[in-house]
C-alpha cells in the first residue's frame, strides 16, 4: 500500500516569515509540536564552537513569562514529554502532549523565541553541565575517534566541529556570546513550526497567528560557510589508548541532501552497510546482516560489528562506516576488506534486484513510523531544514527512479581512496576494571 | 487504532493447548505490524560456572537453521524489510520484530523455525563466542556498565541476579557447543510463550496466523523453569568503586531493594519515584545535582520492574572530582524524601503526568504491544489501563512517605561507582 505523506498536510507562511506546517492524524489523542531554527554547528565561528547547543540548554532555564520550573511543569504536569536537539544544521525543540494541551506548547514556544533570560548564574551552572555531557561522551574511544576523523574530513567548513563544542571553547564562551547568538538566530524568519496529530487545522492556525504573528523578524546575520571542494588526498588519523576493542572509521564525502545524487548514494549505503532509518523515535530499523560489509567483515571474522551512517545535510556532508574490531583482530586487515568491497561497488553496476530490495526496505522503514505522530512531525521540519517536505514525501519515488548506472557513477565520484579519511583507534590492553 | 484505551472488549486473548498465549490489538490505519513477547528460558537457568549459557544459546538462534544458513535466513528477513531479534533476561527470553502486514506469516514462521530448528553450526558458534567476548571486553571499559555490574553484585550477593545475563569472559570462554545444544533441547518450548501483536491486522487474522505457526509447535523435552531462590537484602551499607583510570567521567549508582512489582507498594513507589528523580528535569535530584549544583548532565532515579527481586536506584554521571560531592547531595535528597511527606503540589503534578501519559503510551504499535505483554506478565488483567487512573488518584503523600521509609533504608544503601581511582 503506498504511503501518502502529503495526506492532510497544510502549509502556510506568516507575514513575519514563520513557516507553519500542520498535519492531521487522528489515530491517537496526541499532538507533537516541533519548532526548528536554522542554528547549528554550521553557523558557528572558530573559538565559539558549541554556542548553538549551549543556547538550546538555556532555552529551558526561563523566560520573562515562565521560570525554568514552569517550563518543566507545563509539559510534564499533563503527561507530555519534551526535549531538544542540536545538530550541524539546526536546533529543534519538541513537545508531544495529550492533544487538549496544544495551546500550552504553542504559548511556550512563542515566548521562548524572543524572551529567554540567559541569567548569568544559570549560564555558569550550565557550563559545567555541558562539560559533564562532553566528558560522558569522551569516556568512549569511539567518540574520540569520530571527533578526530570529523576534524580531518573538512579543512575549514564548520561540519568539522563537534556539536557539543571543544572544551577550550566551552570554557571561554560568555553570556553575551550566547545571548547574541540567540537574538540573531531565534526569529520567525529563521524558524519552521511543525504540528502533527489530533488537530483541527484552522483552529490551530488561528492560535499560531495569534501567538506568533506579533513577533517581528529583524535582520539576520547568518554565518553561511562555503561548501568545500572534494578532498584530493586521503588522510589518516591514528590513535592509541586504553581499551579492549579496536575501532575503525572511514569517512567519505557525500552530496548535500537536496542534491539529486543523494538518492543514489542512499542505495549505496543500503547495499554496503545496511539501510538507515530516518526515524528519530524508536520505530525500529532493519538489521544489516546481509549488507556487503557485514558479510565480508563480520562473517569472515575481521570485525565484531559494522554499521554505516549517511548524513542528510544542507551542505555536502559525510558517509561514515564504523567497525568494532575484536581484541585480537587487526584494524588494518579490516580496512583492506572494506577497500575490496568499495572497489567492487565502484567497478561494476548493481543489479536491478539489489536496487528493488533497497526500495522495499525503505518502504518498510517508512511504514514502521507511520503510526508514530512524533516522527511524522519530526519529518516535516527535518526535511524542510535542508530541502523541503517533498524530499520525504517523494523519497520512495526518487529511490525508485535510481538506475544501476547512476549508482555506479555516484560510487565512482565519491568513494575514491583519495577522498576519504581513515581513523584507527588501536586499543592498548589494560588491567583496569578489577 | 482509536482514542479508546485497549481493554477486554478490544484485546483478543487466546491460549493454545501447547501453552502459547496470544494477545492482539488492531491498528488498521498502519501498514505495518509490531510483535513482541517472551518465553522460557532465562539466565536463572545458568549453572554457577557457566554464566552466560542461556544468553549464548539465544544468540545462536539467529545464526541459521537446519534449513537456512545465516545468509539465507537473514536474506529472507531483510529483503522484505522486516526485523526479528531475540535476547535473554533473568527469567525469560524475549523476542520482538516488525514487518509489513502482508509479511506477518512469513516472519512468524521464521520465528518458530529459528527457535525450533537452530543449526548450531561450529563456525557460527566460534563467531558468536568471539562477538560476546568482544562485547564483554567493551563493557569492562564502560563506567556505566561496570558501576551497574558492581551494584548488582553488592545488592544481590549470592542470588543469581548478581551476575550479568551475558556472563563473564571466563565463563563464556568455557562454554562448549554441545552444552548449547543440550540447553536448547531441554529448555525451549511453547509452554509459557506469550506473544503480543499490534498493527494493521485484524486480531482474528493474527489468531489464524498464530494457529498455523506458533500454535502448532510441540515440544516434549521442555523442562519446567527453575524456581527463583529467595533474596536476602544486604544487612549493611556497601560502598565499592571500580578503577578505570582513562575515563573523564565517573558513573555512580546508589540503591536499595525495590518493592514487588505486583503490589500496591509498587504503584505508590512509582509515583514517589517520579517525584524523586523522574518528573520534568529528573525530579528533586535533577534539581539538586544538575540544575542547582551543575554537577551532572545525567542524573535520575529508576524503579525496577520484574517478577523477581528488583532495585530502586539513582544513577548519575559526574566528573571524578565531584563524585563525593554528588553522593552527599543525593543522600541529602534521600534524607528529605524519607523524613517528610512530598508536597501536595508535587503529588498533584506527578499524578496528572501519569494520567496524561496514558494516551501517549498508545501512540505506537510498539507501545501497545509492550503494554499487552506487561498485562500478561504481571497478571494485571485486560482492563488494567481503565483501572489505572483510579489507582493513581488514590495514592496519598503519607503512603509515599511510609513506602520511602520502608525501602530507602539509608543505613543499608548500596553505593557503587566506576571511573578514576578515588584518592
Amino acid at each position: 500500500m503506498p504511503i501518502n505523506l502529503n495526506h492532510n498536510l497544510h502549509q502556510v507562511q506568516l507575514n513575519n516569515g514563520l513557516r507553519v506546517m500542520l498535519k492531521e492524524i487522528h489515530t491517537a489523542p496526541v499532538t507533537s509540536t516541533w519548532i526548528w531554527y536554522g542554528s547549528g554547528a554550521r553557523n558557528e565561528l572558530p573559538g565559539k564552537t558549541g554556542l548553538s547547543h549551549w543556547v538550546e540548554h538555556m532555552q529551558f532555564k526561563g523566560t520573562r513569562k515562565f521560570t525554568g520550573e514552569d517550563i518543566d511543569n507545563l509539559v510534564s504536569r499533563v503527561g507530555g514529554y519534551a526535549n531538544a536537539f542540536t545538530s550541524s544544521d539546526w536546533t529543534t525543540y519538541f513537545e508531544t502532549m495529550p492533544s487538549a494541551h496544544l495551546h500550552t506548547t504553542l504559548e511556550l514556544e512563542a515566548d521562548r523565541m524572543v524572551s529567554s533570560l540567559f541569567d548569568p548564574v544559570e549560564v555558569e551552572t550550565e557550563r559545567t553541565v555541558i562539560i559533564s555531557e562532553r566528558e560522558g561522551s569522551e569516556n568512549y574511544p569511539e567518540f574520540r575517534l569520530d571527533e578526530a576523523v570529523q576534524l580531518r574530513s573538512f579543512l575549514a567548513h564548520p561540519y568539522r566541529n563537534e556539536v557539543l563544542g571543544s572544551k577550550e571553547d566551552l570554557l571561554g564562551i560568555t553570556r553575551d556570546d550566547l545571548y547574541q547568538h540567540y537574538r540573531n538566530y531565534y526569529q520567525p524568519a529563521n524558524a519552521i513550526l511543525c504540528i502533527a496529530g489530533d488537530i483541527s487545522p484552522q483552529a490551530v492556525l488561528d492560535d499560531v497567528e495569534n501567538l506568533f504573528g506579533g513577533i517581528s523578524s529583524g535582520p539576520l546575520t547568518m554565518s553561511i560557510p562555503t561548501p568545500e571542494k572534494k578532498l584530493d588526498t586521503g588522510d589518516l588519523v591514528e590513535m592509541k589508548g586504553p581499551g579492549e576493542a579496536h575501532y575503525l572509521e572511514i569517512s567519505w564525502r557525500c552530496p548535500a541532501a537536496s542534491d539529486p545524487d543523494f538518492f543514489a548514494y542512499g542505495i549505496i549505503e543500503s547495499l554496503l552497510s545496511g539501510p538507515s532509518s530516518l526515524n528519530m523515535f524508536g520505530s525500529g530499523g532493519i538489521s544489516n546482516r546481509t549488507s556487503r560489509l557485514y558479510q565480508a567483515l563480520v562473517e569472515e571474522d575481521y570485525a565484531a560489528s559494522v554499521f554505516g551512517d549517511l548524513s542528510a545535510n544542507i551542505d555536502p556532508g559525510v558517509y561514515k562506516v564504523f567497525a568494532t574490531i575484536q581484541p585480537e583482530g587487526d584494524p588494518w586487515a579490516a580496512l583492506k576488506v572494506i577497500d575490496d568491497q568499495v572497489h567492487r561497488i565502484t567497478s561494476r553496476e548493481l543489479s536491478v534486484t539489489e536496487i528493488e530490495r533497497a526500495i522495499k526496505q525503505a518502504r518498510a522503514l517508512f511504514a514502521y513510523s507511520s503510526d508514530n505522530i512524533t516522527n511524522q512531525a519530526f519529518w516535516m521540519g527535518y526535511a524542510s531544514s535542508f530541502a523541503d517536505y517533498q524530499w520525504v514525501a517523494e523519497y520512495l519515488t526518487r529511490l525508485g527512479s535510481v538506475t544501476p548506472s547512476q549508482v555506479l557513477r555516484i560510487a565512482q565520484k565519491y568513494l575514491q581512496a583519495e577522498q576519504r579519511v581513515v581513523g584507527v583507534y588501536q586499543a592498548t590492553r589494560t588491567q583496569e576494571g578489577s | 487504532m482509536n482514542n479508546a484505551m485497549p481493554d477486554s472488549r478490544s484485546i483478543l486473548r487466546e491460549t493454545w493447548s501447547n501453552g502459547t498465549t496470544l494477545l492482539a490489538y488492531p491498528n488498521l490505519t498502519s501498514p505495518a505490524v509490531y510483535f513482541t513477547g517472551y518465553m522460557q528460558p532465562g539466565a536463572i537457568e545458568d549453572a554457577e560456572e557457566f554464566h552466560g549459557l542461556a544468553s549464548f544459546t539465544t544468540d545462536m538462534l539467529m545464526t541459521g537453521t537446519k534449513r537456512l544458513n545465516f545468509q539465507r535466513l537473514h536474506d529472507k528477513i531483510e529483503s522484505i524489510g522486516a526485523s526479528l531479534s531475540l535476547g535473554t533476561g533473568h527469567l525469560s527470553t524475549t523476542f520482538f520484530g516488525q514487518c509489513l502486514r502482508e509479511d506477518l506469516e512469513t516472519v512468524w514462521s521464521l520465528l518458530v523455525e529459528v527457535i525450533q530448528q537452530p543449526a548450531f553450526a561450529e563456525k557460527q558458534f566460534k563467531r558468536v563466542r568471539n562477538q560476546i567476548l568482544t562485547g564483554i571486553a567493551i563493557q569492562n571499559q564502560d563506567t556505566a556498565a561496570m558501576a551497574s555490574q558492581a551494584f548488582n553484585l553488592a545488592l544481590y550477593g549470592s542470588h543469581p541476579y548478581a551476575h550479568p545475563d551475558i556472563g563473564y569472559a571466563q565463563s563464556v570462554s568455557g562454554i562448549r557447543l554441545e552444552q548449547l545444544q543440550f540447553f536448547h533441547e531441554t529448555h525451549y518450548g511453547p509452554n509459557g510463550l506469550v506473544l503480543a501483536v499490534c498493527g494493521g491486522i485484524e486480531p482474528e487474522n493474527a489468531r489464524e496466523i498464530c494457529s498455523r505457526t506458533i500454535g502448532v509447535w510441540q515440544s516434549n523435552n521442555q523442562c519446567s523453569p527453575k524456581t527463583l531462590p529467595p533474596f536476602t537484602p544486604p544487612k549493611n551499607s556497601i560502598r565499592s568503586h571500580i578503577a578505570l583510570e582513562s575515563k573523564n567521567q565517573s558513573d555512580l549508582i546508589m540503591g536499595v531493594p525495590a518493592p514487588k512489582t505486583i503490589s500496591r507498594d509498587y504503584q505508590v513507589c512509582t509515583i514517589g519515584n517520579s517525584i524523586l528523580g523522574r518528573y520534568g528535569m529528573m525530579g528533586r535530584i535533577g534539581k539538586a545535582v544538575r540544575e542547582k549544583a551543575g554537577l551532572a548532565y545525567e542524573v535520575s532515579s529508576h524503579l525496577g520492574a520484574g517478577i523477581g527481586p528488583t532495585a530502586w536506584k539513582i544513577a548519575a554521571g559526574v566528573n571524578p572530582g565531584n563524585l563525593e560531592k554528588a553522593i552527599t547531595l543525593l543522600k541529602q535528597e534521600l534524607l528529605r524524601f524519607t523524613s517528610e511527606p512530598v508536597t501536595q503540589q508535587e503529588l498533584q503534578d506527578v499524578k496528572t503526568q501519569a494520567l496524561g501519559r496514558l494516551p501517549l503510551s498508545i501512540e505506537t504499535n510498539a507501545g501497545i504491544a509492550s503494554i499487552l505483554v506487561s498485562l500478561e506478565r504481571y497478571n494485571y488483567g485486560l482492563d488494567h489501563l481503565r483501572q489505572l487512573p483510579a489507582i493513581i488518584e488514590s495514592i496519598t503523600a503519607d503512603e509515599i512517605l511510609a513506602a520511602a521509609q520502608r525501602y530507602w533504608d539509608l543505613d543499608k544503601l548500596v553505593i557503587t561507582s566506576a571511573g578514576k581511582a578515588i584518592k
